[in-house]
């Protein structure tokens, strides 16, 4: 009986032996797992904080562009470039009632942007409803690479609403010269 | 000694404003422009995005500039092709006379004419010259009032360290 009993003893020490040494091994390698799990969620938790930073700013943007031109008085100028062989756009001045209102100088990348169809946005105001006046001067070079400079003017009434108004460039092949046409959107 | 001392303190303090004017843009997002260069193009800031790029804002009646700018151009001939470029940007009424001075000195880099002095507005220039440093990412990172012998040193130590980054 006491040889059982010690017998057990012996057997359950080296048991326990056993699992503490098992334990033991696992808990550095545990250990490693939830640094590892700490880390990953740590990281998740900085993406999400950067999106959120992000998302934001955007808001933050769109907010304030509401803010500055509310759609009520909102009056939007587009360039815009159909071909453009006749004419190498250089820069366009913007006038509204007599007063300037932008001038833009245009770069070799933005031209080609233009040519290749882009539309760009060259002036965002507001305006009182009523009738307004708008001057509008391109520069550039003309046919056979002559300085070139020509102005178009038009007379529009602003409503309830916003308002875009296109600017646009276009080669006219009878008279192998550019057009410029102002109009506007609906 | 009141009066002199009222007098010094109101100097040092309008300095101090002048100088810190540009030096307010560190940081922050170079403002972008558009201008006409000496070739007859227009050339934007903001399409030298990816390049460590200085801005010399330079007169021809200012002296200063003179030593500097071929100094300048010394630089932008060694470390163009690793990405880096050079603008100056000339704010004379007379372009004619800039044209002059820029073949006398021999300078290779683009220099954009900025007669109506808006671009030097929005950098708030009120010394001449001045130097300002845009790293990589389009933000202002050094500006530098006036030039002295040696300052070009600190330029290259500044450069180099944005172009490592």
């Amino acid at each position: 009986m006491t040889k059982r009993l010690l017998i057990n003893l012996v057997v359950s020490m080296v048991l326990a032996l056993g699992t503490t040494s098992i334990a033991q091994e696992a808990t550095p390698v545990a250990a490693e797992t939830e640094s590892r799990n700490e880390f990953r969620s740590l990281d998740e938790d900085v993406q999400d904080l950067k999106k959120q930073v992000l998302d934001l700013n955007r808001d933050l943007f769109l907010l304030e562009e509401e803010l500055l031109f509310p759609a009520n008085s909102q009056v939007a100028f587009f360039i815009s470039l159909d071909v453009g062989e006749y004419f190498d756009l250089d820069s366009i001045n913007l006038k509204i009632d007599g007063k300037e209102v932008a001038n833009y100088l245009y770069t070799e990348r933005e031209v080609g942007a233009l040519a290749r169809g882009g539309v760009h946005r060259v002036h965002m105001a507001n305006l009182k409803t009523g009738d307004h006046e708008l001057i509008a001067v391109f520069t550039g070079k003309g046919p056979h690479t002559r300085d070139y400079r020509r102005g178009a003017t038009v007379s529009f009434n602003k409503g309830i609403g916003a308002k875009y108004m296109e600017l646009e460039i276009t080669d006219r092949v009878k008279k192998q010269q550019p057009e410029f046409e102002i109009k506007e959107w609906e | 000694m009141k009066m002199k001392n009222f007098l010094v303190g109101l100097a040092f303090s309008v300095f101090a404003a002048s100088s810190l004017a540009s030096s307010g843009l560190t940081g922050r997002p170079a403002p972008d422009f558009a201008l006409k260069s000496t070739s007859g193009d227009n050339l934007r800031l903001s399409e030298h995005r990816g390049d460590v790029v200085m801005v010399n804002f330079w007169a021809t009646w200012c002296g200063p500039c003179r030593q500097e700018m071929p100094l300048l151009d010394e630089l932008y001939s060694r470390y163009q092709r690793v990405g880096f470029s050079l603008l100056g940007v000339n704010i004379d009424d007379n372009s004619s006379k800039a044209m002059n001075m820029i073949s006398e000195l021999g300078v290779s880099f683009p220099v954009l004419f900025d007669n109506r002095k808006e671009v030097s507005k929005l950098y708030n220039v009120d010394a001449m010259p001045v130097t300002v440093i845009i790293d990589r990412e389009g933000t202002v990172r050094y500006v530098h009032q006036g030039y002295k012998p040696g300052y070009e040193e600190m330029y290259l130590d500044q450069i180099r360290s944005l172009l490592r980054e």
